[in-house]
């Protein structure tokens, strides 16, 4: 405990600094904005930052990354309760009752509950981080080649079974992922693969190109068919401040949201999204009023707005105490630590205790300046909701060519980034998702190198997985997420004959 | 969607099939000691599966007025075909021409031709924003962009 206070104190030290206080600031004032521009998520936008911080301590990149992805979880329920469009995926549930909130005047104290209900669930994740987040780097410094290969299948496992759309096709997009990671020289033997005599890919595919690709290029040329549709509310927001009586009704939704998004944060193939659909099903499970959900209820905002905070804030944890991202944008956040030389994992709070708390400090800050920032910057954000799309993607398209471009001073990253853009778009019209390719992208090395390490070790006998029980726990869950939706699918089908 | 899972899966499907044959030369190795392309032969073998049952479902949910139903309906292939090929003609440009000019061209394409706004407008804009950006990334982020044909002017 005292230990901990300690460390907490270290990191004060370096995240007040003032220039760790600055890139704090931009962090979670860029967060905002990706958050409140509809089009462009908090992955895209860490992978087009990324270049820019490359003249600073890997200290302060991350203090600015880090903000990037909770400050995102602020802005995108602005869009969603003025708009009705979500900023960003985890702010899609706010849609429901923040915009029905706003047609009946109260858009002001559905933002502000927003608001508050994201700085309390934020700052609980943040103490929860500081306190669990030494206590599994302990434990993870016990594991070995085979649970390291095991915990990466459950996290590739979660994440296609939490996929919106056919697990099959997510499954198919996470080994596509993992054959794109052989792309350069095998670690191990020092042999070039599926590299084709093409300079550019010795190296490998780059984590950063493929997701500005992904997430960033293939988003606007969907977006280039389809005019947004934008009716911004003209009534002025007034009120922020909840009422005595919202603060009643929403206190226990913000608390139950805090800890469920925690926890599903932590998991990997979790984080923020999967916690505010969650948090809102339980709050409208456990509400005395389930009708009123859907036509305004302050509960469906309270609620998930915290759980994604307390996600996003989770799902640092197995990233900085495991090396394991939890999620696309901690998969990217992994690839810009890597890049600045940074290796995530048990061993980070030894090796880098200012980067470990400095970061985790500056979350408390970040989210302070979070509240004080957004509460009198709504209109702001509302005016830029009001920038016409066909000033907005020439940008977004420039910022992604800049960002790829200066990766390496490079124009095979800025091809690169152009293909995977095509290749997104055409997923996204075929179906297919691109979150389980890029995790599996970004763990693909650990997971080759943690098999082939494990069967040396065992000499070649599978069972050294399910012999050592952490291994085997986690096979065993991987194995029933794979197991359960084809039993349940079943059962459906069965059933539906019968009708 | 039948039609589209069918096309994609059988790509998927060759995708795999080439995978697992190149890892396959690269050397499988044995499991004592795994070679370079043990993983992806495998990876190959699994995604190659997956993608049959793609193609398998979708022809099992065949509907009966396929035939009506095509891929490429209602998309505005033009707009989209238009932007890529600017895209790429950014990247195959900007160490030639440099990061001022082609960006300027680029606006101007996209705002006066593509989106069709008045010129003076997309050329205004588009000056705007060059030089916005290149104050941004040059000047305060050092992010050393080319500057191709302008180098002379060494600024």
């Amino acid at each position: 405990m005292v230990e901990i206070l300690q460390n907490v104190g270290y990191g004060f030290q370096v995240a007040v600094q003032p220039l760790n206080l600055m890139y704090c600031f931009i962090g979670v004032l860029i967060g905002t904005l990706v958050g409140v521009l509809p089009g462009l998520g908090p992955a895209a936008a860490i992978a087009l930052l990324l270049p820019t911080t490359f003249k600073v301590t890997p200290v302060s990149a991350t203090i600015m990354l880090a903000g990037i992805y909770y400050g995102a979880m602020y802005g995108g329920s602005t869009t969603s309760i003025l708009v009705n469009i979500p900023g960003e995926a985890a702010s899609v549930v706010t849609c429901l009752d923040g915009y029905q909130m706003a047609r009946k005047g109260r858009a002001g104290p559905a933002l502000g509950i927003a608001a508050f209900g994201s700085f309390i669930a934020g700052t609980f994740a943040v103490i929860a981080l500081t306190f669990v987040g030494p206590f599994l780097s302990n434990i993870a410094l016990e594991f070995g080649p085979p649970e390291y290969f095991s915990m990466m299948i459950v996290g590739i496992t979660v994440l296609t079974y939490l996929s919106s759309g056919s697990m099959v096709k997510a499954l198919l997009m996470a080994g596509v992922g993992l054959i794109l990671s052989g792309v350069g020289m095998d670690t191990i033997g020092g042999k070039y693969r599926f590299t084709f005599n093409i300079q550019s890919l010795l190296d490998g595919v780059g984590v950063v190109p493929v997701a500005m690709g992904l997430f960033g290029i293939s988003e606007v040329l969907s977006n280039l068919e389809t005019e947004i549709k934008r009716e911004i509310l003209t009534t002025r927001v007034k009120n922020l401040f909840p009422t005595l009586k919202d603060w009643a009704v929403s206190i226990w939704s913000i608390i139950r949201g805090s800890i469920l998004g925690f926890f599903l944060g932590i998991l990997p193939g979790g984080g923020a999204v999967i916690a505010s659909f969650a948090s809102y099903a339980i709050e409208k499970k456990v509400s005395k009023h389930p009708e009123e959900f859907g036509k305004g209820a302050i509960q469906g905002v309270a609620g998930p707005e915290a759980a994604n905070n307390a996600g996003a804030g989770g799902a640092f944890i197995p990233l900085l105490t495991l090396g394991i991202p939890a999620n696309p944008v901690m998969a990217i956040l992994l690839g810009a630590l890597m890049i600045h030389g940074v290796q995530p994992g048990p061993l980070l709070m030894k090796d880098a205790p200012d980067l470990f708390w400095g970061t985790i400090v500056s979350m408390y800050i970040g989210n302070g300046m979070l509240l004080v920032l957004n509460l009198p910057l709504i209109p702001m954000w509302v005016k830029v909701l009001k920038v016409p799309y066909y000033l907005l993607y020439p940008l977004i398209l420039l910022f992604c060519l800049i960002g790829a471009y200066s990766l390496e001073n490079n124009v095979a990253d800025v091809f690169a980034m152009l293909i995977f853009g095509i290749l997104g778009f055409l997923m996204k019209r075929f179906r297919y998702e691109g979150a389980p390719l890029i995790l599996a992208l970004v763990l693909g090395q650990k997971l080759e190198t943690s098999l082939r390490r494990s069967l040396i070790m065992s000499h070649g006998d599978f069972s050294i997985f399910i012999s050592r029980p952490i291994s085997l726990g986690f096979l065993i869950t991987a194995a029933l997420l794979l197991i359960v939706p084809i039993i349940t699918q079943r059962k459906k089908l069965s059933t539906l004959k019968e009708d | 969607m039948e039609k589209a899972d069918r096309a994609s899966g059988l790509f998927w499907f060759l995708f795999s099939l080439f995978v697992s044959y190149e890892s396959y030369k690269l050397g499988l190795g044995n499991l004592y000691q795994p070679g370079p392309g043990f993983l992806f032969f495998w990876t190959g073998v699994v995604t190659a599966i997956l993608s049959l049952i793609i193609i398998v479902t979708s022809l099992r949910n065949r509907p009966p007025d396929e035939a009506k139903e095509s891929i490429f309906v209602k998309w505005n292939v033009t707009k989209i075909v238009l932007v890529l090929i600017s895209l790429f003609l950014y990247a195959l440009l900007i160490e030639w021409l440099g990061f001022l000019i082609v960006t300027l061209l680029l606006f101007i394409f996209l705002l006066g031709v593509i989106e069709k706004k008045r010129w003076w407008f997309a050329v205004s804009v588009s000056l705007l924003v060059t030089a916005l950006t290149y104050m941004v990334f040059e000047v305060a982020l050092q992010s050393q962009l080319p500057k191709g044909l302008l180098e002379f002017l060494r600024f």
